[in-house]
């Protein structure tokens, strides 16, 4: 069975109760040609983002987590092929005009990326990094510019924000850069605010300070967030849902309190059994997940993961699960789900 | 977030009086220690230079002389040009009055060499700063152009000129521009040299050719690189995808963000050229027979003049330093990462 | 993890929809300066000894200035009664041999100068680089013609004049490459190992480094063929009647009113061998740096 067909299977978008949601995402493809290989990034990948709400994805690299993102904002370079859709309040975000974009980024949908250090303009004033987003949209003038950067230094917790205006990247710690990169995506009160792995590169301390700042500022101004992370743990403590990617697609989605009592995708299983805890034996061997990462330019036939799976069998091999809400709110694609209250470590072989 | 503030220049803010916090500046310092280093390099320039010159066969008495003169008149000769003592003497006293801006008389007309250098200087100078208008008044534009759409026509047209135009000698490019413009279609004067005294207009007419020969490699070489540049960051760095991110339209994102960050790349280009440039001028002004310093100091070789060529040698060495110097200084007013020393 | 992501998908992108013709386009780099080159080389070396070509010396003034494809003198004649294309084809043997030359003397010389200095380090690479900054700073073409007036103009001493010019270049070159290397954890392996410095500097520097150096004498190979020209021109490079690129440029310049093509043809020649030099420079470069 081609890809195309596997992710035929998976393309019916997971339906969380309740209202219209803010961001429906249906079928994303991402696939990159280079020197003749096909890596197909993203392979049909459907959730949705309700406003006021966080959803975490998560995944390994290469698990097309970023990637699928920079595709809704329409930052990844023109060459990528992008196909599906991504309704965001009744308009398609993927067929718009890089033109048409420019409107909706910044402005509808903002992103906060990894590493604040290379994300911001090393020769660019803080503030003046921040006023150009806030007079990217709308007729602002200098003034009100530099009244709407303070405010945003503010609010994002900035110590002396008129004496931080003035500097340079280089001059803050890496946890107040990260602050300013939430400012500038704030800047013109987004919507839906994607944070691509925004707290990897700082360290534990400023991790948790940032992302409760992300949680706050949710709260006060009703922002979804879509949370890029490879980092289960974190999105336990934080995110509302979580969708678990592998080989670009969803294999697991669920809301984070469903999602960690009953764990069903073996491949989640595994993530959450190599996270180091507390109760766990002093020096007992965390456990690896053996095997390496699927090879974008040749997915197997079956389920992506089944080649290091502890619970695969020949149906695994064969044909690819797929991804259906078994319970209510509760998706998962897997032939073999994990018995709920299983031992954590059964997932990988 | 007060555990993981930086140590900023808050101390520094805090340290009591301008003068101690103009010491303590980073650019201040960085001014001083190029000061500093750049005087031995101008010290071992004019070192070598004197050896050089005085290993060189033949010389200025004899040529002034002629073929029949006894070596009578050749010594005395050479006691009248200060030539009879010995080199390190020669050198400390040419020293010790280049000091103190005396750089000697020429040894074939027995003018003041100083006077001389002046007015050459700004003829090469203005030679020179035209070469520089011109190559990056047209580079800049060009480039940016061919940047904001990489690898369309444009883009492939403009590099396929300037890594053609590279292998163009400026010589080349001058006697073919006389070939064309001065001697086919007159437009310009093949040679010779208007001072601006007599009108700028024709002043600028009989640079123009020179200008354009010794600007067109530049031209090339700076398309080329800030091309490189800007096409780098627009696809390697992440502030870039920042800007954009922020909805901010191409045009800005390459002129606010990459090209501001090329800039100091250029810039630093175009300091290290200046030294360079020196040597294409005297070829340049050979051809155009425009009165400046390198056409000095190919005559005064011809002739054996040490004593100018002594001086031409210095003053290309000076400016070439201090040209890095500069470059270097104008680096550390405009670039933030090293105005505030980076950490 | 995201920074693979992110930063991988441009440079894959970059290769996506070149396809083919960028494939053949990727040899033409390499192809079209190294057929021009072995032209150029067969050309100046190998095709007056096959073919009948006339002197470029000794001609007869009565026969002067002839014009293109005269017979027996394809692009005709100088003022002084000799065959142009022959002069052209001698010229380059003068240049190449030059060019050649220099660069070798600058590879074997500045190279080992530059990775001892670095290897080395301390007082010896402080003092080394003092001297190869007042040697940069000291304007080449200067030099070069101190050098070739009081050596007298000749080939050989066009060679030395423009050995000053390419042997710091070269050490800068090599010296910079070392340097890097140095923080290569190979390196270190190798110090702490006990590898003696003699081997270091044979056995890992100057494989590493020779890739670097090989490119730069490309792309130096165009400019000292441009400044022997330069020398030449001014008359301090080889002397005529021998012919070289250079003179051949600086004696038609007398006349380049009349006869224009004097200088044409020796402008041409010199900017096709130094593009090809240049290309071949650039897409070593490109490739070694792997990108």
């Amino acid at each position: 069975m081609s890809i195309e067909e596997v992710s035929e299977l998976a393309s019916p978008a997971p339906v969380y109760g309740g209202a219209e949601p803010l961001l429906e995402v249906s079928d994303l493809r991402v696939r990159f040609d280079a020197k003749g290989r096909r890596v197909n990034a993203v392979n049909g990948l459907s959730y949705h983002v309700h406003a006021g709400r966080m959803l975490a994805i998560i995944g390994e690299s290469g698990s097309g987590k970023s990637v699928s993102s920079r595709a809704l904002m329409g930052l990844l370079p023109p060459t990528a092929r992008i196909s599906g859709s991504a309704r965001f309040l009744g308009t398609d975000l993927l067929s718009l005009s890089e033109r048409e974009m420019r409107r909706h980024r910044g402005a509808d949908l903002a992103m906060v990326f990894q590493d604040p250090t290379r994300s911001l303009n090393p020769t660019m004033r803080i503030g003046t990094q921040i006023t150009e987003a806030v007079r990217a949209h709308g007729d602002v003038d200098k003034r009100a510019a530099f009244d709407r950067a303070m405010e945003l230094l503010q609010l994002v917790r900035l110590p002396a924000p008129e004496r931080r205006f003035y500097e340079y990247p280089h001059q803050l710690s890496g946890g107040m850069r990260q602050r300013v990169m939430i400012a500038i995506a704030l800047a013109a009160d987004p919507k839906l605010l994607i944070a691509d792995e925004a707290t990897t590169a700082l360290d534990v301390t400023t991790q948790a300070q940032v992302m409760e700042l992300l949680l706050e500022l949710q709260e006060r101004l009703g922002t979804a967030i879509i949370m890029i992370s490879h980092d289960l743990g974190l999105a336990a403590s934080y995110a509302h849902d979580v969708i678990v990617m592998y080989a670009g697609r969803a294999v697991e989605y669920a809301p984070a309190s469903t999602l960690f009592s009953h764990v069903r995708m073996p491949y989640t299983r595994a993530l959450l059994g190599a996270i180091p805890r507390l109760e766990r034996t002093p020096h007992s061997l965390l456990p690896v997940t053996p095997g390496q990462p699927p090879d974008l330019t040749a997915l197997p036939p079956g389920c992506p993961f089944a080649p290091r799976c502890s619970r695969a069998q020949d149906d695994c091999h064969a044909e690819p699960p797929p991804f259906a809400e078994h319970e209510p709110g509760h998706w998962w694609a897997c032939w073999h789900p994990c018995e709920v209250g299983g031992p954590a470590e059964e997932g990988g072989r | 977030m007060t555990t993981t503030e930086p140590v900023t220049d808050d101390a520094r803010e805090a340290a009591p009086g301008a003068v101690a916090r103009l010491v303590h500046s980073p650019s201040v310092r960085l001014i001083a220690r190029r000061l500093v280093a750049a005087v031995p390099i101008v010290l071992g320039v004019s070192i070598l230079t004197f050896i050089v010159l005085s290993l060189i066969p033949g010389d200025a008495a004899q040529l002034l002389l002629g073929p029949e003169a006894t070596p009578e008149q050749i010594a005395a000769m050479h006691r009248q040009m200060g030539l009879d003592q010995p080199p390190v003497q020669r050198y400390l006293g040419w020293l010790g009055g280049a000091l103190t801006g005396d750089l000697g008389n020429s040894l074939v007309s027995g003018q003041p060499v100083t006077g001389e250098l002046g007015s050459r200087l700004a003829v090469t100078g203005e030679l020179v700063g035209l070469a520089f208008v011109l190559s990056l008044g047209l580079a800049i534009p060009v480039a940016l152009l061919a940047a904001y759409k990489p690898n369309r026509l444009f883009d492939r047209v403009s590099m396929l000129v300037s890594i053609t135009g590279l292998a163009v000698a400026n010589y080349v490019i001058a006697l073919l521009l006389v070939l064309v413009f001065a001697v086919q279609f007159a437009f310009f004067p093949a040679i010779g040299f208007v001072p601006i005294g007599q009108g700028i207009g024709e002043n600028l007419r009989s640079m123009l050719l020179p200008a354009v020969s010794i600007a067109f490699p530049l031209f090339c070489f700076y398309t080329r690189f800030l091309r490189g540049d800007l096409v780098d960051q627009l696809r390697g760095e992440d502030y870039i995808v920042t800007a954009r991110a922020k909805g901010i339209g191409p045009g800005q994102v390459l002129l606010r963000h990459a090209f501001r960050n090329s800039s100091f790349g250029l810039l630093t280009v175009v300091g290290l050229n200046l030294g360079t440039l020196i040597g294409a001028t005297v070829i340049i002004e050979q051809i155009f027979a425009l009165p400046g310093i390198g056409q000095l100091l190919l005559q005064a070789i011809n002739t054996r003049d040490f004593v100018v060529v002594q001086a031409c040698v210095v003053v290309f060495a000076v400016v070439a330093v201090l040209a890095n110097l500069v470059t270097d200084l104008l680096y550390a007013v405009l670039d933030p990462r090293i105005r505030y020393g980076n950490r | 993890m995201a920074i693979v992501e992110a930063s991988a998908s441009p440079a894959l992108l970059e290769e996506a929809g070149q396809g083919r013709f960028r494939g053949w386009l990727r040899h033409l780099e390499l192809i079209f300066p190294g057929a021009l080159l072995v032209l150029i080389i067969g050309g100046c070396f190998v095709w007056p000894l096959v073919a009948a070509v006339p002197d470029p010396v000794g001609g007869d003034v009565l026969e002067s200035n002839l014009p293109a494809f005269s017979e027996g003198h394809l692009l005709g004649t100088d003022p002084n009664g000799n065959d142009v294309w022959s002069r052209i084809l001698y010229g380059g043997r003068a240049s190449l041999v030059v060019g050649v030359a220099v660069n070798v003397l600058g590879l074997i010389v500045g190279g080992t100068l530059g990775a001892v200095s670095a290897h080395v380090g301390g007082l010896l690479d402080a003092v080394i680089m003092r001297v190869l900054d007042v040697l940069i700073a000291f304007p080449s073409l200067v030099l070069t013609l101190a050098v070739a007036q009081s050596l007298g103009p000749s080939q050989v001493n066009t060679i030395f004049a423009l050995a000053f010019f390419s042997v710091p270049a070269f050490a800068r070159v090599s010296r910079a490459a070392t340097l890097r290397l140095r923080e290569q954890p190979f390196m270190t392996a190798a110090r702490l190992s006990g590898t003696s410095g003699r081997r270091m500097l044979f056995r890992h520097i100057a494989p590493n480094i020779t890739p670097q150096l090989v490119t730069f004498s490309m792309l130096s190979m165009g400019i000292i063929i441009v400044i022997e020209g330069a020398l030449s021109f001014l008359g301090l490079g080889i002397p005529p009647p021998a012919p070289s690129w250079g003179n051949m440029i600086s004696q038609g310049q007398q006349a380049l009113s009349a006869t224009p093509m004097l200088v044409v043809w020796p402008c041409v020649v010199l900017f096709l061998t130094v593009l090809a030099f240049n290309l071949l420079g650039e897409t070593l470069r490109a490739r070694w740096s792997g990108r």
